[in-house]
């Protein structure tokens, strides 16, 4: 019997070997490297010098940083109620019996499938100042007199990227509510139907509270990936104007850029940890760590 | 009106206002790729129909637009490609031999892919140039495959384990060996699955961003959305035109595949996430 045992484990390790060694090699390390990295003074061009916190000192005096990390929350905070509302209403679309059922899931779909630097691009311009959509349709409905600058204030600007951005990643959060929805068992329904219950008291008695658990989990994702946001700001907004839209990934990439990879690291690192107790937070509201797979 | 017509109405108005809402930027992109000048609207002139912007990002080789695209989908092909032989491999591993440690995996899984990519980034740089990897494919196939094999492991673990064991079980007395089990017995009955971690893992690597941007100067492994977003007029002045046929080229093999492979797309994304 042990025979087989031993068998299975030469097999497993031979099975699992690839997965390990390339997550190894291309995300562990990094993150411990940028983990130690953090508290170097490590500059292009300069001796590498251990210096322990003083990164991490340096980033709380630092304006720049400060003004990314509320920038960054702020969006979250915005943003994500707004998709997961939104993709709530998208989800209870899809999930209703029409015809043409299937392209309307496809139609969804494709913001999120088509890449954020396109994206980027395609608002950039309904935004352009002079000639973008959005101030043609402003200025012909009459909503405004004058031309919106949109990416040229601090204020039009966040609301620029938090619309693109609700539009890229409202349907990813559909997606996943549509399959909580799927998951309610239609003789509840069906049951609160014959009790002649109105349509929201059915959404708020039965729908929601079974949904919760999938809510949290659409938050989570949500929640983890605006915190990383980067590519869509990147070229919509340049992280402009004077570093009202650069966010925290946004700020680390510069000092990359720039050749600093001790501060750039330690910046990294602070995303980190907001993400990780932010997660934590998630998975203590929702309880859904329960083990099954 | 009864309940029952309010409700149908709702239910267009809500469908209507969603596919508009989800699909007119696309037209606005499409509208100006094929005009004559990006500013037309607010000029009160009249559309006027042409490709020449279509010509000039697929024939103009200074622009390197088909470098991008043919990078792009030879990148994203390998990636996904490895994706799937990797992962699929580690999740027979997990739902079908007893080894010690099988949850720990999947949970370390789970918690790699939290990591933000800009943690990575900075280190992959000085890695990759210590190896005189810049502007190499493999210097972006490696990472985008670790990147996305924790996602392509939920997912086929969970078509996996759905697979009754007595299948495997039959091909095992049978005298098959494992691999021949995996690849005869599960992966064509998996295929669904396996077909949703191909489509993802190539959307993936497709899109990805931060990484490509990084770790290409120029257009000897430059991506397309590297491209499109430093896409640079020769005269100062941004040539919406071309950027936007790039767009509409770029787009399209996406769309293409999102309309064709809905429901793939849509189970292997619930699939991970849900499970997770």
């Amino acid at each position: 019997m042990s025979d087989i045992t031993d068998k299975e484990i030469k097999a497993a390790c031979v099975f699992i070997s690839p997965l390990i060694v390339l997550i190894f090699l291309f995300i562990l390390v990094p993150v411990l490297g940028t983990l130690l990295n953090s508290m170097f003074q490590d500059v292009a061009f300069l001796d590498k010098q251990f210096v322990f916190l003083r990164n991490f000192r340096q980033l709380f005096a630092d304006s720049g940083f400060r003004q990314a990390l509320k920038f960054t929350l702020l969006f979250v905070l915005v943003s994500v109620p707004i998709e997961i509302v939104l993709g709530m209403a998208f989800a209870m679309l899809m999930n209703t019996h029409i015809p043409l059922r299937g392209l309307l899931r496809a139609c969804v779909l494709i913001p999120w499938a088509i890449p954020a630097a396109v994206s980027g691009r395609i608002w950039e311009l309904i935004y352009n100042y002079s000639y973008g959509l959005a101030n043609f349709i402003f200025t012909e409905l009459g909503i405004t007199t004058e031309p919106v600058n949109w990416l040229g204030t601090s204020l039009g600007a966040f609301i620029a990227v938090v619309i693109a951005d609700v539009w890229k990643t409202t349907p990813f959060a559909a997606i996943i509510l549509l399959a909580g929805l799927q998951a309610i068992p239609v003789e509840l329904l069906n049951q609160a139907r014959v009790d002649r219950a109105n349509f929201l008291q059915v959404f708020y008695k039965v729908v929601l509270p079974l949904m919760k658990p999938i809510i949290i989990v659409a938050l989570l994702f949500r929640t983890i990936d605006g915190l990383r946001v980067f590519d869509l700001i990147y070229v919509l907004s340049g992280g402009g104007p004077g570093g009202a839209t650069t966010s925290i990934s946004h700020y680390a990439y510069k000092y990359f850029l720039g050749g600093d990879f001790g501060y750039g690291s330690a910046v990294s690192v602070i995303l980190f940890m907001i993400a990780f107790l932010l997660s934590v937070f998630y998975v203590k509201a929702g309880r859904f760590m329960t083990g099954q797979v | 009106m009864s309940e029952n017509t309010v409700r149908n109405w709702l239910v267009l108005a809500g469908i209507v206002f969603c596919l508009a809402f989800c699909l007119f930027p696309f037209i606005y992109m499409l509208v100006i790729s094929l005009s004559t000048r990006a500013d037309f609207l607010s000029q009160r002139a009249s559309f006027k129909f042409t490709l020449d912007n279509f010509n000039a990002v697929l024939t103009d080789g200074s622009l390197h637009f088909p470098d991008y695209l043919r990078n792009s989908f030879l990148i994203s092909l390998a990636s996904a490609f490895f994706c799937v032989v990797i992962a699929s491999l580690a999740a027979y591993a997990i739902t079908r031999l007893q080894f010690p440690g099988r949850m720990s995996l999947l949970f370390f899984a789970l918690a790699v892919s939290m990591f933000p990519q800009i943690g990575l980034v900075g280190y992959l740089f000085k890695f990759m140039t210590r190896l005189g990897w810049i502007n190499t494919y493999q210097a972006l196939v490696l990472p985008y495959t670790a990147w996305i094999l924790p996602l392509s492991l939920w997912i086929l673990v969970s078509y996996f384990s759905q697979i009754p064991r007595e299948l495997d079980k039959a091909a095992l007395v049978d005298g098959c060996t494992y691999r021949q089990i995996l690849c005869k017995v599960i992966l064509p009955v998996a295929a669904p699955g396996v077909l949703s971690v191909f489509l993802l893992s190539f959307i993936f690597a497709f899109n990805e961003f931060m990484f490509a941007l990084m770790l290409t100067t120029d257009y000897r492994a430059r991506t397309v959305p590297v491209g499109i977003a430093l896409f640079q007029g020769l005269h100062g002045q941004t040539p919406w035109g071309n950027i936007m046929a790039a767009s509409v080229v770029t787009t399209l093999p996406i769309v293409i595949l999102t309309l064709v492979f809905q429901r793939h797309i849509m189970a292997g994304l619930t699939r991970g996430a849900v499970k997770g």
